[in-house]
């Protein structure tokens, strides 16, 4: 059984972090208690203020749903289900109006550019859509964490380096990322990577020269006034 | 989400056609079946109903029970003068009396020849019973009290014997109990019929029927076995029989016990408690079957949450809570039987109908037959889909996230 063992780490909002590890290293636990879908046997998980080990598997769920946008190595889209739909998904189980999340959803993959593509089938589209998709999913509940597992694992090189400018723009927009990867390359787009071995931190580094991305534009201006507005309410 | 729920349903149902139809055969066939079952006992009803119509559903008749009096006495016979006792005592109740006498001759018009078959009515049998006159008139008092050998004759009888059904006027000759006559047809009737009354009364098409005075059939003796009577409207008859008896066994000497008693109200009542105890318990083993089908749908239900491990973990990990993955399988297994269901209504109604056709029969299917088969079938579907449901609401989102 793998676990993790005395880890103390802090994740501050805004920031843009990659965890690598080899496989058995303890970052799919780590990936599974981040993203609430794990409790920590012992010890605590503070997630936006709230205690996680103390939450009943609904109560993870509505956290999951509001708080955390997942992106996964294999897309994990609902297949025979249109990009639309996927995207819909978790706003559907936020309990938002089907004619507002249907507006979101188009204006989400308006966003990440597939525009083109609503009605399209996960089969009917290619790894670094799928990927995108995927992405669109997750910002669908504005969530504040962003947990990529492997998110350029299954992509070619183009499309990988897609991917990880949509997070780099993420990030820039406010948005705080967590990538895990055992791609150097990957990594190299963060601000801050921690390395993981044997269920413990063995680094825990700044980056001091993150990857420029191109600088083209896949997000709108929609997607950085939405963390800008939340930032403003906080503010308040 | 009750929507979204319902198209996610949709979708899975319908990725898998082949599948899905299978599953639903089990409860098409359980649904039909049970709507079959039960309307044709409805229908049996129908017929019933409609036989005892045609006879009077007040008719009751009176007589010495042969099989328990084994000495048949002279006084046991009835003469037309206690016809009028009992008719007199009982005025305000009886409405028609004759001596129930039928009688099966041949008839004879120029060379053809027919079977024929009397009943011997008084004039104010139409007040009892409807009858359908086409033409002429039917039988009146100087016809009763004057023996006259008049007949009103069936269509089917005079075109067979006339050529026509415009026979009124027409004479044909036949022998009633011994004396060779002839006949005058005053009146045309048309004899209403159904499967149960061709079947009961061996009806045939190529037999003559008519109606003559009661009285022609009351010899050699004017004396006769049975008392028949037609309460009047509204009357208790099960309890006008009991007093009625009471008093011809007083008139006859006889225990009332030594009677034999018949009353439509009573054996109506009889065959309607064991028509529905029939249709009862032939649904109850169609529905059998729907347990069967629903059985299936369990079946299939539990493949498909194991096929589905993983988009329920996907579902899990983007925020569903139990309750949304445990009402997403509940209804779609609740759509798929209750498709089932509307396909069985639409087979069975179908069949129904085809057979209705076939024996230019009536049928009956009650709408709210066709209702409650179709929810109990989502009922079906809700129950057995409960398990695979909470099977799949249970999933750990991570083991699920996992599975290939």
């Amino acid at each position: 059984m793998l676990g993790l063992n005395r880890i103390n780490l802090t994740v501050r909002r805004g920031e843009f972090v990659a965890i690598m590890g080899h496989s058995g290293s303890g970052k799919s636990t780590l990936m599974n208690i981040l993203g609430c879908l794990d409790r920590p046997t012992l010890g605590h998980y503070y997630l936006d203020g709230t205690d996680v080990a103390e939450l009943s598997p609904n109560e993870l769920s509505a956290i999951r749903n509001r708080k955390i946008g997942f992106v996964f190595q294999s897309f994990n889209l609902i297949a025979r289900t249109t990009a639309l739909k996927n995207v819909e998904l978790p706003m559907t189980y936020a309990r938002i109006p089907a004619a507002k999340r249907t507006k979101r959803a188009k204006e989400l993959l308006e966003c990440v550019g597939l525009g083109g593509r609503l009605t399209h089938m996960p089969n009917e589209m290619s790894g670094g859509q799928r990927q995108r998709v995927a992405i669109a999913r997750a910002l669908a509940n504005e969530p504040p964490l962003i947990l990529a597992d492997e998110p350029t694992g299954n992509l070619d090189t183009a499309a990988s380096i897609e991917i990880m400018e949509i997070f780099a723009e993420l990030h820039e927009a406010g948005a705080t990322v967590v990538v895990v990867t055992h791609e150097d390359n990957i990594a190299a787009y963060t601000d801050r990577i921690i390395r993981f071995s044997d269920g413990r931190v063995i680094s825990d580094e700044k980056n001091p020269e993150p990857t420029k991305r191109s600088g083209k534009q896949h997000i709108s201006d929609l997607y950085g006034s939405l963390y800008r507005r939340e930032e403003a309410a906080n503010a308040d | 989400m009750l929507i979204e729920n319902m198209r996610m349903a949709f979708q899975a149902i319908l990725a898998n056609r082949m599948r899905s139809f299978l599953t639903m055969l089990g409860i098409i066939i359980g649904i039909g079946s049970v709507i079959t079952i039960v309307s044709i006992g409805d229908s049996m009803r129908l017929i019933i109903d409609d036989v005892y119509d045609s006879y009077g559903v007040m008719q009751a008749y009176i007589e010495i029970d042969e099989d328990k009096v084994t000495d048949v006495r002279e006084s046991d016979y009835y003469t037309i003068d206690e016809l009028e006792q009992i008719r007199s005592v009982f005025a305000d109740e009886i409405d028609y009396m004759d001596s129930d006498a039928k009688a099966k001759s041949t008839v004879t018009v120029g060379r053809t020849r027919k079977g024929i078959t009397y009943t011997g009515v008084d004039y104010n049998y139409p007040d009892a019973v409807p009858v359908k006159l086409l033409s002429g008139r039917f039988l009146n008092e100087e016809d009763i009290l004057g023996r006259r050998k008049n007949a009103v004759l069936d269509e089917n009888a005079a075109k067979m014997l006339f050529g026509t059904e415009k026979a009124v006027g027409r004479k044909f000759r036949s022998t009633v109990n011994g004396y060779t006559d002839e006949y005058t047809v005053v009146g045309i009737y048309e004899k209403e019929t159904n499967i149960l009354i061709v079947f009961f009364d061996d009806i045939k098409d190529d037999e003559c029927y008519a109606y003559i005075p009661w009285t022609i059939l009351t010899g050699p003796g004017d004396r006769f076995l049975s008392c028949h009577m037609y309460a009047k409207e509204g009357i208790d008859v099960s309890d006008f029989v009991k007093r009625a008896t009471a008093y011809i066994a007083r008139m006859k000497k006889r225990d009332p016990e030594d009677f034999y008693v018949f009353s439509a109200v009573d054996e109506m009542a009889q065959v309607d408690g064991f028509m529905v105890a029939f249709s009862v318990a032939m649904g109850g083993i169609a529905a059998i079957s729907l347990v069967v089908g629903g059985i299936g749908i369990m079946n299939i239900m539990m493949v498909s949450v194991t096929e589905r491990t993983r988009e329920i973990g996907i579902r899990k990990a983007l925020g569903a809570r139990t309750w949304d993955i445990l009402l997403q399988f509940l209804t779609e297994s609740a759509i798929l039987s209750a498709f089932g269901g509307a396909i069985g209504v639409l087979l069975a109604t179908g069949l129904l109908n085809l057979g209705g056709n076939l024996l230019e029969q009536e049928v009956v299917i009650r709408p709210i037959v066709v209702v409650m088969a179709v929810a109990f079938a989502a009922a079906i579907g809700a129950f057995f889909g409960m398990y695979p449901a909470l099977k799949a609401a249970r999933e750990d989102p991570i083991v699920a996230l996992r599975y290939e």
